[in-house]
This record gives structure tokens, sequence and C-alpha cells, in this order.
């Protein structure tokens, strides 16, 4: 029963990494750009849902839209107030691309310094009375808030989906991934458009962080690993491509899982590496083939 | 032909200076120095790449790390004197880049940047697991034969051979066909590819070379420091640090690179000493308008003759 409760557990955690890297590939495919502070932006996520737990005592559950809600607001404001100040030189050759990532790190750097400021550098974690419960099935134990927290990281993708396909903004957000001069002609506010990317990219690292912060404890210097993650799903699931991430995502959580099992848990990071490096070299378009917002 | 015999007159006498100051300065200073030549050297020598082709090789600190394990591990398990360990050391560095190289150098932009980071932390990973580096336990090397001021000076004096010897590599290559070569690359790779250069070969040639000084920068610093261990050789943020040194100071230019290093690690000395707690956010801060005013670095300000106006004027090209 052991391969069993691996995948399950690989899956599971698998779709809190898709929730993690979502954000992440929708504003790297929209704008290009390369956003170091995405894991900075997941913690504070964690943190809300902390707070509001340990001071309001709140549902870990329902703080995720508070957190969401207070993270779409830091991005908007990030985009409008630095990032579009560089955006321009992500269009030239040379390293005009990599302004914005060095800048995303300089401003990671300050708002970890924030939090450290704020909550301490110390390890945190929310425990809830339902924490510790699983179901027991077939052999197999399942803790009820990995299901939980499987189940909102695949409902907020698909209402990043939803949204995308059905309302003016977010057919606007494809319009400029399809053809940026052609979206501008027929008066798409490429600034505006920009800020709103960002600013739901945040939100998404908000529940990201939200849901973190259930599983795992967390500090603001472990934004690192969730970067890292979001790296390589993006590059696994194909850049903007939604379901590429959450795909990608599960795919990771599996390789994980069956890796610290089977090959040993030291590996298991190292894999996840070579897998990037490969698939970078062998299969840049990602694993699914086409890009899913073009 | 007067400003370029006044730039080499002003080089002499800050190399005079660098040569002489150890003797007057204290261990502290000269142990701060010793960290800068680091740096320098660290940063002049991605500048090989990154300042020329345009590629930025975000895990070059992966060189950095292999280095300083290949110099210990074949100083302490092989006998190796040092200096024989340290070139070893550089040139599997050399070696690995050039096999690498090849397939990871097809690609471009951030997708180079990432495939590097992932090499770093791949090789981080397993350097962590295998016995020989003696995993997470880290590496104690042999003490240096010196009484301690003269290991103080003996470590100033490599650290800035080594960022002297990677700048005269670096300004050989900016005028060797080399550095054409990868200038072209940057403006236009398919255009370079057109008119017959080889372009994987340059580009191969370039990190590989880059690679190479980065090595010896970690040899160097394992047998400075003492003690490695994977986390610290390998950490990404060393990479990080100088490449905001390179943009920061000028990337494609000499002496840029090596103002980045100075400046960087200056400030962030004095910030940690009189604001321990907000050291982070304070380079963080200055990280971000570096960006976003002078994104050509230092070098460009100087040649704008320091002028706002052209500050005011990134800020309107940037902006969409």
């Amino acid at each position: 029963m052991l391969i069993l409760q691996v995948l399950i557990n690989g899956i599971l955690i698998g779709g809190l990494y898709g929730c993690v890297a979502v954000g992440f590939s929708l504003v790297w495919g929209v704008s290009n750009i390369i956003n170091l502070s995405h894991g900075i932006f997941i913690m504070l996520g964690a943190y809300i849902t902390f707070w509001l737990f340990t001071l309001f005592h709140i549902d870990p559950f329902l703080s995720i839209p508070i957190s969401a809600a207070i993270l779409f607001l830091v991005g908007y404001l990030v985009q409008k107030f630095l990032l579009n100040y560089v955006v321009g030189y992500t269009q030239q050759s040379g390293f005009g691309v990599f302004l914005s990532l060095i800048l995303t790190f300089g401003l990671a750097r300050v708002l970890e310094n924030l939090m450290v400021g704020i909550w301490s550098g110390d390890w945190r974690s929310v425990t809830t009375t339902y924490s510790g419960l699983s179901l027991h099935l077939a052999g197999v134990s399942i803790p009820y808030i990995r299901i939980a927290v499987f189940g909102v990281a695949l409902f907020s993708a698909g209402l990043l989906s939803i949204f995308l396909y059905r309302s003016r903004a977010g057919m606007a957000i494809r319009a400029i991934t399809f053809n940026t001069v052609g979206a501008q002609i027929v008066g798409i506010e490429l600034d505006r458009i920009y800020n709103i990317t960002f600013a739901l990219g945040a939100a998404l690292a908000g529940i990201a962080g939200s849901l973190v912060s259930l599983i795992y404890s967390f500090s603001p210097f472990l934004s690192t690993p969730y970067l890292s993650w979001a790296f390589v799903i993006v590059v696994m699931g194909g850049l903007g491509s939604i379901y590429g991430a959450i795909a990608g995502g599960i795919l990771l959580g599996i390789i994980e899982s069956v890796a610290s099992v089977y090959v040993g848990p030291g590996y298991q990071q190292a894999i996840g590496f070579i897998i990037l490096v490969l698939l970078l070299v062998f299969r840049p378009q990602g694993l699914f083939g086409k890009k899913f917002l073009k | 032909m007067i400003e370029k015999r006044k730039n080499i007159l002003l080089f002499g006498i800050l190399i005079l200076a660098l040569v002489f100051f150890p003797f007057l300065a204290t261990n502290y200073w000269i142990r701060l120095f010793t960290g800068i030549f680091m740096y320098g050297t660290l940063a002049q020598a991605t500048n090989i790449l990154m300042g020329f082709s345009g590629l930025v090789p975000f895990g070059n600190v992966v060189f950095f790390g292999i280095g300083a394990y290949f110099t210990g591990i074949t100083m302490l398990s092989l006998g190796f004197p040092f200096f024989i360990a340290l070139i070893l050391g550089g040139s599997v560095c050399f070696v690995f880049a050039f096999v690498v190289g090849h397939p990871v150098l097809k690609l471009k932009g951030h997708y180079f940047a990432i495939a590097t980071m992932g090499i770093s932390e791949a090789i981080k990973q397993i350097a962590t697991n295998v016995k020989i580096t003696r995993g997470g336990m880290g590496l104690n090397l042999p003490l240096v034969p010196l009484e301690v001021n003269a290991s103080y000076l003996f470590f100033y004096f490599l650290m800035f051979s080594a960022m002297i010897l990677v700048t005269i590599a670096t300004f050989w290559i900016s005028k060797n066909r080399v550095g054409y070569a990868l200038r072209a690359i940057m403006s236009n790779e398919d255009g370079a590819k057109s008119i017959g250069i080889n372009t994987p070969h340059y580009k191969v040639l370039a990190w590989a070379i880059s690679a190479f000084f980065t090595g010896l920068a970690g040899g160097i610093f394992a047998y400075w420091y003492g003690y490695i261990d994977p986390p610290s050789v390998f950490d990404i943020g060393i990479s990080v640090r100088f490449i905001i040194m390179i943009l920061l100071g000028g990337a494609g230019t000499i002496i840029g690179p090596l103002l980045g290093a100075f400046f960087i690690e200056l400030l962030s000395e004095t910030v940690w000493s009189q604001f321990l707690f907000i050291h982070l956010g304070v380079l963080g801060a200055i990280i971000v308008l570096v960006v976003i005013f002078m994104p050509k670095g230092f070098v460009w300000f100087y040649r704008q003759k320091f002028s706002l106006e052209a500050l005011m004027e990134n800020v309107r090209k940037g902006k969409l």
C-alpha cells in the first residue's frame, strides 16, 4: 500500500505546488516579468492567515479571501509604482529583460526585512482543532486538511481561468499575450492590464500562502523553495498556462514524493532541478505542448 | 587620446594605492578588502559572458562552489599543494562549463538564466548528499602555514591578483575577436550567424573562461575561510549579488563591475554595522532605485557627466 500512499501524498501536495506556480506563470507569460518577490508574497499570505487566526480566531480557510484581497492590492501598487517604470525595457535586446527581475529581487529583500520587523524571524505555524484528523481508506491515511487544501488550490485556479475567459479585463489580458501591438491598437491600455495581471498573480500567491500556512511551518526567510518550485513548474507546464501549472504542480508533487521514498529524501529537490534543466534544453515549450494562453 | 591616458594613469595610481594599502591598514580593513576583491573577481568573471553577450548566468555561483570543493578535496585527500589544487579547481570549472555549455547555451534570455540556476541548485543538492564532500557536515581545509598577520596579507594579495588577472583577461577579450563576436551576438544573434560567426563556439568559450576565474575565486575563498559547506558556497544569493554589482557598475565595461563590487560591499558593511536590523531592506531599496534611475550603471552615469536630466530620461524610457 506504500506506493498508493506515496502517490496520493504527491498528488495532494502537487495541487498546492500548482497554486504556488499559477500566479507566477501568469505574470511571466503576460508581461514578461519574472517576479522574484513571488515567494515573499506567498509568505505574506501565510502571515496574514497566521495573524487573523491567532489575533481574531478566524478560521484559516475563511481568511483565504482576505489574504487574496490584501495581496491583490499590494500587487497592484507594486506594478503601478515600481514595475511600470522598467517594463519599457523588456522589449529591448540585451539584459533589458532582466531589470524587472533585479528590481523584484530588491523588492523581495525590502519586504522580507519588513516581515522580520513585524513578525520576527521565528518559525510559525497555524494549528487548528481539525489539523490532526485524517481519513483512513483502504490502508491509506489522508489528512482532511490536505484534501481541503488541494480542493481550494484547484478551485482558485478554476476561478482564474473563468476570469480570463469570461470577463472583459481577462480577455484584454489574453489579447495582450496574443499580440501586444494589436491589442493596443484596439484600445487596450497596456499599463492598466499589466497592473491587473500582476495584482492577480499576487492574489494567487496570497491564496497559496494561506494554504501553505495550514500544512507547513513558515518564516520570512523561507520564500526561496516556493520560488524555485514555481520556476520548475512553469517550465514543465509551459509559460502562462493555468492548466499547465496545475498539471505540472501535480506531476512535480508525484515525482518528489516518489523520489524521496525510493531514492532518498536528500535528492528530492535535486531531481526537480535536473528535470528543469533537461526540459529547458530538450522541451522548452513545456511538457504539454502549446502555450495555453496563446 | 588624452582622456584615455588620463584613465590609464588613474588606474595605475589606484593599483599602487591598493598595493600599499594593507601595510597601513588594520586587519579588519584588510579582511574587508579581501572580500571586496573576491566579489570584484566574481563580478568581472561573470561580466565576460554577461557584459558582452547579454546572457545572464544566474547560477554562475556553481563554479564558485565547484572550485572551492575541488580545491578543498584535492588538498585534503590527495595532499596537493594549494596552488596546484587551485589551478586544477579552476580548470575543472572550465571543462565543466565547456561540456554543459554546448546544450545549455542554445537557450536564450530568461531560459538560459533559469537553466544555470537549475544546474547550480542540482549540484548543491548532490554536494549535500554524496560522501566525498562530507555532505552537510562541511569540509575543514588545512590551515595556512603562516602567522596571522602574514596570512591576512597572503590572501589580500592573492585575491587582489585574481581580480587584476580577470580584469586583464576581460580587457583583452573586449579588444579581441571573441569580444566582437559576443557583442555581435548581443545585438543580433541570427545576424551574427549569417555573417559566419560561429556563435555557439564563442558563447561557450566566454562562459568557460568566466567559469575558470569564478572557480579560482572559489578555491581561494575555501582556503581563506578554512571551512566550506554546500549552503554557503552554492548560495544563489552570491550570484545575485555579483550580478547586481555588474548592473550597478555598468555591464560590458571594464571598470564597472569592480566599481559595483566596491560600492555594494562597502555599503553593505556600513549598513550592516550601523543598522543591523534593516540592512537587507536598505540594500533592496538601493537595488530598486538603481534599476529605475540608472539601469546602465555608474559608468554610463559618468559618461553622461552626472546629469540629473539623464536620470529622469531613464525613468521616461523605461515607462510604458
